[in-house]
């Protein structure tokens, strides 16, 4: 019988593909990949921790295993397991600790161990690239890793010390796993890093990367995952221009106060990042622009707040994903003065949910009468289709005689739903 | 350009220019960086490493760092102390603080800093002597403008909040509401944050666009 795997991951888009990568390897093997509520003879737990949030969310989870299955075998990745090695590798609980240059050999690792065999996690290949494309059944969209790392040193964030520095990706492995994905049937490519704006390797920087994966042939659209608003300029402006190219782009904001950016040590001023955004809305005045602030960061005063805000609403983000600052041990911002009351990053934190509410029930309305482009992710027992159209916002149909998913349905968006997502739904073109 | 990680260089001496204020001389080990970027340095074998803005230029077969001295700070005290030999590790270079080739011959730049976010703009500076620009360096105290005597005649403009013996006499931020910048100017900050705060918006009200604006903070 074949044994049973679980995995879980907590955190940013480059876990979920690496998550993803490491599945398809178990698959591929013949192994039965369990939901993580079951029982299952390992648990992969691939973790984050960014914020204290994400450490306390990593650490109830690995211990859920325990309490589930004490017998099975638990293996912790991801970046609590590069920030909390000794710790983790100290509790008895926890079978493997795998830092993430030395996630892509999972499969190794634990194929070996159920053989018999025992390797010590630093006997592991280091490759912070060694992972494959998906295998379709795993998603509706393939992530591909594009860059790995940061250099940037922003004051709040513990990303360098647990991702490492930034390195990029040779195109010629970016180009064979794309077309290893198309090959699987993907439609959509979505390409992720950690800073991948800073992409920069073999004289190609980002840019010209995205450039060249349009040119790569085939049926398929290109989506850029999270991004810092640095380092690319009109030449990816005018990319988008490319219909293969999705009008959608997860820039990160953080602060809307020019002090608190430079508090944070970011690379740009907000004068920047409306320049930027008014920049692709010339060429596409419907563009999703989502973000990510952050609240409450030390010295953060109630008018700097306010400034925030009022970017939020000008620029009008359709989604924003907000993070209340915690202080991570190693980093810059952890020695300032001033830090700010939870309960008053609370309070913020609400404000900017309510502005960001707003902004996604305004922008989705002022698709009303136009197309969308869905790529069809389930067809639910009612009868109805959902998914993503090309402007990165969940939309529902009803499917009639579509049995298909993971394709393209051109459909006409005619409301939203009432529901916490304000759904947009449509009708098949 | 490829960085170094936890690499061990030796030092080669530690220059005193005040009582707080030192230049800490590495073995440059071919390291290939860009004026501007900085280094993450720390004791051999020590968790503490702080970010520090190469001081040296291009040409020069040594990494020369200047340090300001931190109250209570657990990497800077150290570094006062160091002998020649000693070893010391580092990360590096990173950093965009950089300026582009090709405005290297063709722009106007204004690099304001203050006290050791002198750094980076005497790495600049020095590298590149084709540069037309203007170095406006705050401090309280004539003893505080570092080695000013390397910038070309006109260029280095001391000034001094405490000091009457400078090429002014006030912060930074009052020189330049007394000399309007030319917005056409390519407009460099490092130092203090509040410093960089004040004076962009000084700068913006002047006229100059945000784009022309880079900053490198200090802490």
């Amino acid at each position: 019988m074949a044994r049973k795997i679980a995995f879980k991951t907590l955190g940013c888009r480059l876990n979920q593909y690496e998550t993803d990568s490491v599945t398809s390897d178990f698959i591929n093997a013949g192994y039965e990949i369990v939901n993580f509520s079951e029982e299952a003879d390992a648990y992969v737990v691939n973790t984050c921790t960014v914020t204290n949030m994400s450490d306390h969310k990593s650490r109830q989870t690995y211990n859920q295993v325990y309490r589930r299955n004490p017998d099975a075998v638990l293996v912790v990745t991801g970046c609590m397991a590069n920030n909390h090695k000794e710790d983790l590798e100290s509790n008895n609980r926890i079978t493997y600790t795998i830092k993430n240059d030395r996630k892509g050999s999972i499969f190794n690792l634990l194929d070996s161990h159920f053989k018999g065999e025992i390797i010590s996690p630093d006997q592991l290949k280091a490759d912070r690239f060694g992972f494959g494309a998906a295998e379709k059944s795993i998603r509706t969209r393939s992530m591909i890793k594009i860059q790995d790392g940061c250099n940037n040193f922003c004051t709040f964030c513990i990303v360098p010390h647990v991702r490492g520095r930034a390195e990029s990706r040779p195109y010629s492995e970016i180009e064979k796993n794309i077309k290893h994905a198309l090959e699987f049937g993907y439609k959509e490519i979505v390409l992720t890093g950690v800073n991948i704006g800073r992409y920069e390797r073999d004289g190609l920087n980002f840019e010209d990367i995205v450039g060249k994966v349009l040119e790569i042939p085939g049926y398929f659209r290109v989506r850029i995952s999270s991004i810092e608003p640095e380092g690319f300029g009109d030449k990816l402006f005018n990319l988008f221009q490319n219909p293969k190219l999705t009008p959608h782009l997860h820039l990160c904001l953080q602060s809307g106060s020019e002090k608190i950016l430079l508090a944070m040590r970011r690379q740009y001023s907000v004068d920047d990042f409306r320049i930027m955004v008014s920049k692709i809305l010339n060429r596409i005045p419907d563009f999703n622009f989502t973000t990510d602030i952050m609240v409450g960061f030390p010295g953060e005063t109630e008018s700097e707040f306010r400034e925030t805000c009022k970017v939020a609403e000008e620029i009008g983000f359709s989604h924003i994903h907000t993070f209340k600052y915690s202080v991570r041990k190693g980093t810059r911002a952890e020695r300032m003065p001033n830090q700010v009351q939870e309960k008053v990053k609370t309070e913020r934190s609400l404000i900017i949910r309510d502005i960001a509410e707003n902004n996604k029930k305004k922008y989705r309305s002022s698709f009303i009468g136009k197309t969308q482009k869905v790529l069809v992710e389930k067809i639910d027992k009612t009868g109805f289709a959902k998914g993503y159209g090309e402007h990165y916002f969940p939309v529902r149909f009803k499917a009639d005689e579509l049995t298909q998913t993971k394709d393209f349905k051109l459909v006409r968006v005619n409301g939203l739903l009432d529901d916490q997502d304000f759904t947009v739904t449509a009708k098949p073109v | 350009m490829e960085v170094t990680i936890n690499t061990i260089f030796t030092v080669q001496g530690v220059r005193h220019l005040t009582d707080s204020t030192y230049i800490v001389r590495l073995d440059r080990k071919g390291m290939m960086f860009v004026p501007g970027q900085n280094l993450n340095i720390g004791l051999a074998g020590d968790p503490e490493k702080r970010d520090y803005s190469i001081y040296s230029s291009l040409e020069d077969n040594f990494l020369d760092i200047l340090v300001k001295e931190v109250d209570d700070g657990l990497v800077s005290k150290k570094l006062k102390k160091l002998k020649p030999g000693d070893s010391i590790e580092v990360d590096g270079p990173f950093g965009f603080f950089t300026i582009k080739d090709e405005d290297i011959s063709t722009k106007k730049f204004l690099f304001i800093a203050s006290g050791t976010g002198i750094g980076p703009f005497h790495s600049i500076a020095l590298s590149y002597p084709e540069l037309n620009y203007k170095l406006i360096h705050g401090v309280r105290n004539r003893n505080e403008t570092y080695e000013k005597d390397h910038y070309p005649a006109g260029c280095y403009i001391g000034c001094l909040s405490k000091d009457k013996k400078g090429e002014f006499r006030g912060r930074v931020t009052d020189y330049l509401r007394q000399n309007p910048v030319d917005p056409d100017t390519l407009c460099y900050l490092c130092g203090n944050v509040n410093m960089i705060y004040d004076a962009f918006d000084i700068l913006k009200e002047q006229g100059v666009p945000s784009g022309n604006l880079h900053a490198e903070v200090y802490f």
